[in-house]
């Protein structure tokens, strides 16, 4: 009975929600004025959250410092982008006709950053079951897909975004084959409208080596699985040149792109065991590997150089699990692969509401030793080539997506404030769940303060 | 043979016969056979360091009647030649489960008679009545030489009261020394009992505090109710605190198990606060306290038991395995050896071992690493007799004393020789028989008949493991099996009948006479046949009973590598372990930094930091440095205060919840510090000198707090943190209605239940005062330590740090402390602070939040990264809070987070500093660099509150408690010495790498 109410106001709730939510938008406009000084980014606070149109006409941000990260720093340099592409980046560039041109002096203009590790999506709030989506049941789930279950309306996408990461990896958890993780763009009214890449690479957990029985007997599963799915594939094959119909397998089905390398497996892998094994297994099965996680990678540093393994560091802001080694294990990962010669990209924590935190992930390994411009490639254009992205992401060059920061410095650097961000040329509403926090409560403080 | 020769054992032991009956009546004939024994020839060891090189030792009626050199045997006694042997003292083990009851076999009726409420109190319980005389573990415990030995009961943490009883066989009645000699009583919670009352280590401590003064006021309360009852309600009649009474009054001991040397401690400062001797049956750890421990009076009573060699075979492996337990495992040996040397008494327990034949190759072990042999024997014999008060009947081999012997081929505590015998009140028990006859050597064997074949019998090997060959004219072959039953002195051989040129085995059998076999056998083809031997030459003699030896009983001889290993000595005894506390200069300069000094002068640029005796002196520009100082040039460094964490749970024993009750103020933090903590070397590393360790989050009104500092290589009493105020965690919403069963399933219940102790707390209060101010004549008050520290929060001796999210609760908290006159000190987590942050700030309690934590549950959706700066705002003092190890150790950037925010830098670094200093009420001392407070502070490599900065230096009371360059030192020291005890361990896993 209890449970039906609660359904029944929530229900209704979501109804009117959208009328709520005008008028308190209204009521804001009104009040930004007056918290403007306190505030950064008053500017948008207007539209809250309301996806972007798309770019409709070309845009100029002059003045600004330019970080391409590929192409150096230009200096009040211009940036010009137009249906969603850059079109030009330089000190003298031509602004095409009808533009818009943003005046940007004494801001900086950065690549957007991408997380290759992230939950954003498919989580709402940890031990509440129902807006959680991101363990499938059984051990093989190669089939599932992020995308599909990626929900716009998280508060988490809009927190993220204001600390300037504007692509998660949304991957699957669980089991042995999680599943198909995808690139989400941070913005859009449908997940239709925010996937950047479907199936960007299929997420393998590898099993625990601290049983050695139980070990042996998973990566049987999952040597099974493989070699099931690529007898599915000779069979579809025979059956495409005239030969015997076969039935359809969802799971082997999914994964005979895997198979023929066209998607990378992304395997989270921490332990040297785990790693080692896993090179080795990718080599056999002849798939694209990439690994996850990778806390002892700078042990088998020289091993994952020569087979060119990149690695997708994730908990760089953590501590190490055996307690003789460094204080500093974690934070000074990033830099042993860098110095080894080992490819590499920092990602997250695999949380959706502490997606905002990816660049102080990048941080913390710059401050123990990786250089700052490998930090912020780190974070964008590492995590763009290893996911296969870098066509689109990860760099400011004309040809790809303007997909980018206006910021008042480094975005890896905890003063900096993201002032504006675009995705695919789209102005972004810069506002979100804490500002809204923020704005309301402090109208409710000025209300108790007494009058003069 | 390990299994065979036990069995022999329980076979030949001597049954009693009913001359000891002393009550029962004799059924069919008397059996008064004679207990008057001579044990001549041997080497007598009276006492430690009294030898009688050649002696004899009589014993009438289970007492020693004579020991000397010139004894003669009494005529009427039976002579055992003992020649060869060596005569001890019987061990006593003052810390036994022998005879009791296995743990949770049995669970009392809670309906049946006066017990305590709690089923964890059974102080009621006496060994010498749960004692049962069939239990096998009398026979392992005889084999290593035991004869006497303190029965403790195992179950519950008040466990009753142990008895002392002799190892022999018989009746209870017979065997029972003495009963009731010590409480027993244990800081591990009982599991068997659910998941009640104390569910935690503090909870135990508590616990145990409680139940002592319940036994006091029991006592006090009959006493008067017993002088005049008319008028008074009847006391509870509670058998288990009565049981406790003698021990209050101090006389009858307490032995507290420990299982950690940090619960040594914890005993050691309960007895202190009871004023009770405690006995104290130790860890094995005890070898790094031995500095704290000194001069200790109470009994130790210390087990043997070692961990088993670390798993190192596979590099991969052998990563996870810590130096804090490589470093145990290699010194747990040393552990009586190091006691011994600092000048403590002990007796030695089997307790512990899984395997009690461990025990003597332990103990040897223990020698080989320090502990002198005399110092063993006085371990389990003299001093053991003095801690049971048996000195004049137990201990040594003086006449008078009970006859309880130890047979030995040798000194067990050196050498791997066996045991033959243990008496045990006049009466002999075999450990391991020696051989009555020894078949060894060549024998020239002769079949009579009609096919009359000649050969020869080599027989070699021990007379308990024989082996050997036969040949005759089909040539020489092993033998298939050879045994000699020792009482029958049969002799049974077989080999292939290859050697007498047949096919098929032969088998033999003998009676074995001195130099001559008589016996008879079958050939394969079943002719039988008579045998006669003659024995033509005697085997060179490997020594009987060498069989322990071979069966590798774990004794392990040591090897060069061993020798040549020592380890400083460093606490907490683990990774990055320090051999003292930093070096404390007299003063210490920092020049030409960016000095953060969170007090009115701001941010000094260019300045300097003069520190005496660890506290600030001076702060300004181009000081002069005092003659001796210590001087650092901090050119383009930031100073900061050390940072500061009101709320983490990091170093702390056990769980951080109690959470057996709902409301538990009672329990202390500080009662369980652990200083095994990674963490706090990590948390240096990041600047951190301060934090509020708290209880955790499972009850409305929690534990008490406590505040420490890092001093990291300290003992867990010297990390907290002198005078700071005391503090208790209280907590509401979703965690403390998780509990099913337990009040309260709701924010309602939640109110209420808070609001029912406080007024509890009142009612006790006022009961007191009417007591202290009447005649004192009726039943006293009793003393509920619950009360008293709710008292202590109403009255604001205790301050309330309460959990919190959302704002309804927050609200809820305030308008209730409000009602009875109490303050809010801080409201952490507090999720949705902001949204109540006027009311917050007119109630004057702080706030304690995150950065950015939110989303993990329904309760923290509402989280915004903007909390703090809203309740600065409002006006609410405010800090941030870890609630986590690892964020702990980086809190610089949790307040750079709050830069986005629009906090000013200032604002931002005092939510790490000088807010949370004012919040705990230390901010005399810390939080801010000022002349006068403690010289706590942190050298950085840039801005505190930048991505690319980290500490380089973080100093507590004007010590250097971490250094980049110092922990790079230890780094090194860490693999050297871990790659030294793997190679070691890799030694005794057996060599060349492989597994076992």
């Amino acid at each position: 009975m209890r449970q039906a109410t609660g359904v029944d106001r929530k229900v209704s709730g979501a109804g009117s929600g959208g009328l709520m939510r005008a008028k308190s938008r209204w009521a804001r406009r009104g009040m930004t004025a007056v918290v403007a000084g306190l505030l950064a980014f008053g500017a948008s606070a207007a539209e809250a959250q309301i996806p972007a149109p798309r770019q409709a006409r070309p845009i100029a941000l002059t003045g600004g410092t330019i970080h391409t990260v590929t192409q150096g720093t230009i200096e009040n340099g211009t940036i010009v982008f137009e249906n969603g592409r850059i079109t030009a980046i330089g000190r003298n560039v031509e602004i095409p006709p009808g533009a818009e041109r943003v005046d940007i002096t004494g801001k900086h203009v950065y690549p957007g950053l991408i997380d290759g590790y992230s939950a954003l999506g498919l989580f709402e709030i940890g031990g509440f079951t129902q807006t959680i989506d991101l363990n499938e049941l059984g051990p093989i789930n190669p089939n599932v897909r992020a995308e599909v279950a990626f929900n716009p309306e998280s508060r988490h996408i809009g927190v993220a975004r204001s600390n300037g990461v504007l692509v998660t990896l949304s991957s699957p958890e669980g089991g042995l084959i999680s599943g198909l993780a995808a690139a989400m763009m941070l913005d859009g009214w449908t997940w239709e409208e925010m996937a950047l890449k479907r199936a960007a690479g299929l997420i393998v957990l590898w099993p625990n080596p601290s049983n050695e029985r139980r070990y042996e007997s998973d990566l049987r599963t999952l040597r099974e699985a493989f070699a099931a799915a690529k007898a599915y594939r000779k069979a579809q094959q025979a059956a495409e040149r005239g030969g015997r119909r076969h039935d359809t397998d969802s799971r082997w089905e999914a994964m005979i792109p895997v198979i023929e390398g066209k998607v990378p497996v992304i395997v989270q892998a921490n332990e040297l065991r785990q790693i080692q094994d896993a090179i080795t297994w990718a080599e056999e099965e002849g798939v694209r590997l990439v690994i996850r996680g990778g806390r002892d990678a700078w042990y088998v540093a020289d091993h994952l150089r020569e087979k060119q393994i990149p690695v997708l560091i994730t908990n760089v802001l953590d501590s190490p699990d055996r307690q003789w080694e460094p204080y500093d294990g974690r934070y000074g990962l990033a830099r042993r692969l860098h110095e080894a010669g080992v490819r590499f990209a920092i990602a997250g924590a695999s949380s959706a509401a502490y997606e905002n935190r990816l660049p102080y992930e990048a941080g913390a390994a710059a401050a123990y030793g990786l250089p700052a411009a490998e930090a912020l490639k780190a974070v964008t254009l590492y995590p763009a080539q290893i996911l296969g992205l870098d066509d689109r992401v990860g760099s400011l060059e004309p040809g790809k997506d303007a997909t980018l920061l206006i910021t008042t410095g480094d975005p890896l650097e905890y003063s900096t404030i993201i002032e504006q961000a675009y995705i695919q040329g789209r102005k972004l509403d810069m506002m979100d769940q804490h500002k809204e926090f923020f704005e309301k409560y402090m109208e409710k403080i000025r209300q108790a303060r007494p009058r003069t | 043979m390990r299994f065979r020769s036990s069995l022999a054992l329980s076979l030949l032991a001597l049954l009693p016969g009913p001359a000891w009956a002393q009550t029962a009546p004799v059924e069919g004939l008397r059996d008064n056979t004679p207990q008057v024994h001579a044990l001549t020839g041997a080497r007598i060891v009276v006492a430690p360091g009294n030898v009688i090189e050649n002696g004899t030792l009589v014993i009438r009626d289970g007492v020693i009647e004579a020991v000397g050199a010139r004894v003669t045997p009494p005529a009427d006694a039976r002579i055992w030649d003992l020649s060869g042997r060596t005569l001890f003292a019987g061990f006593i083990d003052v810390y036994s489960d022998v005879g009791m009851p296995k743990p949770s076999a049995e669970r009392e009726d809670s309906a049946r008679g006066p017990i305590a409420w709690n089923p964890q109190i059974r102080a009621h319980v006496d060994a010498a009545a749960e004692l049962s005389a069939d239990d096998a573990r009398v026979q392992a415990l005889r084999a290593q030489g035991f004869t006497v030995a303190m029965a403790v009961p195992r179950v519950g943490m008040f466990r009753g009261r142990t008895a002392v009883v002799g190892l022999g066989d018989g009746p209870v009645r017979d065997r029972v020394v003495r009963s009731g000699v010590a409480h027993a009583v244990t800081l591990q919670r009982d599991n068997s009992f659910g998941f009640g009352y104390p569910t935690s280590a503090m909870g135990a401590v508590a616990f145990i505090r409680q139940t002592l003064h319940d036994a006091d006021w029991h006592m006090r309360a009959w006493a008067a109710y017993n002088r005049n009852p008319a008028g008074l309600r009847r006391p509870e009649m509670n058998a288990a605190l009565a049981a406790l009474a003698p021990a209050l009054r101090g006389e009858q001991p307490i032995v507290f198990e420990a299982r950690t040397d940090e619960e040594v401690l914890r005993i050691l400062a309960i007895a202190r606060e009871f004023s009770i001797t405690p006995w104290i049956r130790a860890s094995g750890y005890e070898y790094r306290l031995v500095d704290a421990l000194s001069g200790l009076r109470a009994p130790l009573i210390v087990p043997v038991a070692y961990p088993d060699v670390p798993n190192v075979e596979r590099p991969e492996a052998a990563l996870n395995v810590s130096l804090a337990d490589l470093r145990h495992w290699y010194r747990a040996p040393e552990n009586p050896g190091r006691l011994a040397a600092a000048g403590l008494t002990f007796a030695l327990t089997a307790d512990g071992l899984d395997d009690r034949s461990k025990f003597l190759p332990n103990v040897r072990l223990a020698v080989r690493r320090g502990l002198s042999p005399d110092a063993a024997l006085a371990a389990l014999t003299t001093i053991p007799a003095r801690y049971l008060g048996l000195e004049r009947t137990h201990g040594t081999l003086e006449a008078g004393k009970v006859a309880n012997i130890v047979v030995a081929d040798g000194n067990p505590f050196t050498d791997s020789v066996a045991i033959r015998d243990v008496w045990i009140d006049g009466r002999r028990y075999e450990v391991t028989p020696a051989p009555a006859v020894d078949p060894r050597g060549q024998w020239n064997v002769v079949a009579s008949g009609d096919r009359r074949i000649e050969g020869r019998l080599t027989l070699e090997g021990t007379p308990e493991r024989l082996s050997g060959s036969f040949s005759s004219t089909g040539g020489e072959v092993r033998l298939g099996s050879a045994r000699l039953w020792n009482e029958t002195r049969r002799l049974q051989v077989s080999f292939p009948a290859s050697a007498v040129g047949g096919e098929g085995v032969v088998r033999l059998s003998f009676t074995v006479s001195g130099d001559a076999l008589y016996g008879w056998g079958e050939m394969p083809d079943g002719t039988r046949l008579t045998w006669k031997g003659t024995r033509t030459r005697t085997a060179a003699s490997e020594p009987a009973g060498g069989a322990e030896r071979r069966n590798g009983t774990g004794d392990v001889a040591s090897t060069t590598t061993t020798a040549n290993l020592t380890l400083p000595e460093i606490r907490p005894a683990m990774e990055y372990g320090r051999p003292s506390a930093p070096e404390q200069p007299e003063y210490v300069l920092v020049r030409n930094a960016t000095i953060w000094t969170m007090g009115p002068d701001g941010i000094i640029q260019g300045g300097d930091l003069l520190v005496r005796r660890g506290k600030i002196e001076r702060i300004g520009r181009n000081l002069e440095a005092p003659r001796g100082a210590v001087v650092i040039d901090a050119a383009g460094k930031h100073v900061t205060p050390g940072l500061i964490d009101p709320h983490l749970h990091s170093g702390v024993s056990g769980a951080v919840n109690e959470m057996g009750s709902a409301i538990v103020p009672e329990v202390r933090i500080g009662d369980v510090l652990t200083m095994d903590n990674i963490w706090m070397y990590r948390q240096l590393a990041g600047g951190l000198t301060t934090a509020h360790i708290m209880h955790g989050s499972a009850n409305p009104i929690g534990g008490q707090n406590q505040v420490v500092k890092m001093r990291w290589g300290a003992l867990p009493e010297e990390m907290r943190f002198e005078g700071a105020p005391r503090t208790v965690k209280f907590a509401l919403g979703e965690n403390v209605k998780r509990r099913t069963g337990r009040y309260p399933d709701t924010r309602m219940g939640t109110e209420q239940i808070i609001r029912d102790h406080f007024k509890a707390a009142l009612d006790y209060r006022q009961a007191w005062q009417e007591w202290e101010r009447g005649d004192k004549r009726g039943i006293p008050p009793r003393r509920d330590l619950r009360m008293d520290a709710l008292v202590d929060i109403l009255e604001g001796r205790i301050q309330i740090m309460s959990h919190s999210y959302r704002q309804d609760e927050i609200l809820m908290l305030i308008r209730l402390a409000e009602e009875f006159g109490a303050k809010v000190r801080a409201f952490h987590h507090t999720v949705e602070g902001y949204k109540v942050a006027s009311e917050i700030a007119r109630h004057g309690a702080a706030a304690v939040v995150w950065s950015d934590w939110g989303g993990f549950k329904i309760e923290a959706y509402d989280n915004t990264t903007f909390n703090a700066r809203v309740l600065h705002e409002a006006g609410v003092l405010t800090s941030l809070h870890s609630d986590d190890s690892q964020i702990a150790s980086r809190m610089n950037w949790e307040a750079a987070k709050m830069l986005r925010t629009g906090l000013s830098e200032e604002q931002a670094l005092a939510l790490v500093t000088i807010n949370p200093a004012k919040i705990l009420g230390i901010a005399d001392r810390v939080g801010s660099l000022e002349p006068g407070k403690d010289a706590d502070f942190v050298i950085w490599s840039g801005s505190p509150l930048s991505t690319y900065a980290k500490a380089e230096q973080t100093w507590v009371d004007g010590r250097k408690y971490f250094d980049l360059e110092e922990d790079r030192r230890l780094r090194e020291e860490i693999d050297r010495e871990r790659a030294k005890l793997i190679q070691l361990a890799l030694e005794r896993r057996g060599g060349r790498g492989g597994e076992r």
